[in-house]
């Protein structure tokens, strides 16, 4: 589903020119749950932006679904985001005015969905995730592990195919971050592809496949050769 | 997304910043009002000088206004309209009525009281052209003017004057010497500043009697149309400058000419209140741009979120273009309502008429929404640029 070939990402300050990705190579398959790790700073999220179609590669090609959208235009990438593609973040990135239910009806919203249809499928996603007795709640009336379930509904209402979690649980407690992980594995299991970032081998245990990112390259996974990553 | 949905949105971020988006609006609210009010007031005003000049119902008075020469001759007359004149001008086509009527200063004698009074005698076409509505007793019928009946219709002010506020109906008053009976008053002018004067109105015939008038001294025409105010007028100063054999000294006003002078005043203000109205509005908008930058930057994260959910520049545009158009828009209507209600309390207070067309509240609607876009487009472009990472990074 996913297919990367000699992705790079280099960006100029100034006169330098820092390459962040320097060639990366990946095949992800439909249904699989992969983890990324690797130092702060060895261009994960970047790598998950450009995966995300938030950002695009400064050379190599980029299939999604065997379509090669590193050659789409802003409108075309915002409808893939839109359809096939849910995000969580670190950050929960919430919109602190709307209730969860309308938080998660966003991504229906800019697909055009009706408001009875948002609604009926807001609250569905929402009772998945464990939060059907919070709808109506602020984000800020919520609790850290709470919101993140409110994002993980959000990313998963419209369908995707992928859901892309950066770091989902970075902010969260262990007994947290376990429930989440979980959902996420619910969610694999009912066959959606799940890729996570994350600095923790605990939370990348629960993928089928560990992936090592260091200074912009695919690595070996330095456990096997007994070195250190934290 | 739809544009309700677009609309519905905007409206909560502008409940969201009660106060900033009324202080946004005040330029707005400011300019729209004022326009409202100049313009009610100053289209008011032309439409009582108007209406004062070719009279409400459609007419217009006859002067007599001999030459120098003439006078010389001794061709004055203190009564230049005859009987004669009267059934002359009631014959031109398209006239409906021809009102005469003569006046005089006099006393009014009640038993002890007295009271300075004009006398007006009238024909019968007077009081309805005039509007004068008889509002205790009767008014004159057809026998009172053929007979030359004495008696009379007086003003409420008369009935304070001279009656001490109490029904005058059926008391004999003196004139000069001359016993007349009321009948009638007249109900008082309405405004709150109309305080009416002192008058008394009888038959002209009974004032020919009485004191000896021969011809009218005021000649009003009414004519079926507006459009034929300006050539009967004409038709009808040919036909007595004929009779009278005089050269001009039967005229009308040309209201064509003062129509025209209005209308110069009228644009020259237009153009006053317009540059106001545009300077003010000028800042106005710019106090909407300038807030919207703001919002755009405060709300950095929240255009992140929602194009990383799959909003497009497009529709980021969108939302935001809405959200100053309803600024401006609300800000246009409160503008509108406020400067009504300025207008409404100046025509009541200053006793001037004011008038708010339906085309000058369109045009402050559809202008401030116009705003709404021009100023708009800057902060909306801005937002639907921003790059969807370097927004959700942001602080
Ligand atoms: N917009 C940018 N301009 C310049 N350099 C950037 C930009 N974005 C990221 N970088 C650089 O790219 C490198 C990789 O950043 P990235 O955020 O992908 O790291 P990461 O692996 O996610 O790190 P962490 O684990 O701390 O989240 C960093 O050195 C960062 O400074
Ligand atoms: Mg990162």
């Amino acid at each position: 589903m996913i297919q990367l070939e000699e992705i790079t990402k280099s960006y100029t300050l100034g006169k330098e020119s820092v390459n962040v990705l320097r060639g990366i190579s990946l095949v992800i398959n439909s249904g699989e749950f992969v983890a990324i790790m690797g130092p702060s700073g060895s261009g994960k999220s970047t790598l998950m932006n450009i995966i995300g179609c938030l950002d695009r590669p400064t050379t190599g090609s980029y299939l999604l679904n065997e379509e090669d959208v590193s050659q789409h235009k802003d409108q075309e990438l915002a409808k893939v985001r839109n359809q096939s593609i849910g995000f969580v973040f670190q950050q929960f990135q919430l919109l602190p005015r709307l209730t969860a239910l309308k938080n998660v009806e966003l991504p229906m919203v800019y697909a055009g969905a009706s408001k009875k249809e948002r609604e009926e499928r807001a609250r569905d996603a929402l009772a998945k995730v464990g939060l059907q007795d919070r709808v109506e709640h602020l984000p800020n009336e919520l609790s850290g592990g709470q919101k993140q379930r409110v994002a993980i509904a959000r990313a998963l209402v419209n369908n995707p195919s992928l859901i892309l979690a950066d770091e989902p649980t970075g902010a969260l407690d262990t007994a947290t971050s376990v429930a989440i992980m979980d959902l996420f594995v619910q969610l694999n299991q009912e066959g959606t592809t799940i890729v996570v970032v994350t600095h923790e081998p605990e939370v990348a245990e629960y993928a089928n496949r560990v992936i090592y990112v260091r200074d912009g390259l695919l690595g070996q996974n330095p456990f096997e050769k007994g070195g250190q990553t934290r | 997304m739809s544009l309700w949905e677009n609309i519905k949105m905007a409206l909560m971020s502008v409940k969201a910043h009660k106060m900033r988006s009324i202080l946004t609006m005040l330029g707005i609210i400011i300019g729209v009002a004022a326009v409202i009010v100049v313009v009610a007031i100053g289209q008011g005003g032309e439409a009582m000088l108007k209406s004062q000049i070719a009279g409400d119902g459609n007419t217009i008075e006859v002067f007599y206004q001999p030459s120098e020469e003439e006078m010389q001759q001794g061709k004055w007359e203190e009564n230049p309209f005859t009987q004669e004149d009267i059934r002359q001008l009631e014959g031109i086509e398209k006239v409906s009525n021809v009102v005469a009527s003569s006046s005089e200063f006099s006393t009014a004698n009640l038993r002890d009281e007295e009271a300075e009074t004009s006398i007006t005698g009238i024909n019968e076409a007077y009081l309805d052209v005039n509007q004068l509505k008889v509002e205790k007793g009767r008014s004159f019928t057809n026998a009172d003017f053929l007979g030359g009946r004495r008696v009379a219709i007086v003003s409420a002010a008369m009935q304070e004057e001279l009656f001490d506020g109490k029904s005058p109906i059926g008391e004999i008053i003196r004139i000069g010497v001359q016993p007349v009976e009321v009948i009638g008053v007249l109900e008082k002018p309405t405004g709150l500043f109309a305080f009416g004067s002192v008058e008394t109105y009888i038959p002209w015939t009974a004032m020919r009697n009485m004191l000896g008038t021969n011809n009218y001294s005021q000649v009003t025409l009414q004519v079926e149309n507006a459009d034929d105010i300006q050539p009967i007028g004409e038709r009808a100063t040919t036909v007595l400058n004929q009779l009278h054999d005089t050269e001009d000294s039967y005229q009308v006003i040309n209201m064509e000419e003062i129509a025209q002078g209005i209308g110069q005043v009228t644009t020259i203000m237009t153009t006053i209140i317009g540059s106001i109205a545009g300077i003010s509005l000028l800042v106005g908008g710019i106090g909407v741009m300038n807030i919207m930058l703001v919002s755009v930057t405060e709300r950095t994260r929240e255009i992140g979120i929602r194009k990383s959910l799959g909003a497009t520049r497009q529709q980021i545009l969108l939302q935001f273009l809405v959200e100053s158009i309803i600024l401006t828009l609300i800000g246009g209507i409160i503008g509108i309502i406020l400067g009504a209600g300025t207008a409404y309390l100046v025509s009541f207070f200053a006793d001037w008429p004011s008038l708010i067309s339906w085309q000058v509240v369109l045009g402050a609607v559809l202008f401030s929404m116009l705003i709404g876009i021009a100023f708009g487009l800057l902060p909306a472009n801005k937002a639907s640029r921003l790059d969807p990472i370097d927004s959700l990074r942001y602080e």
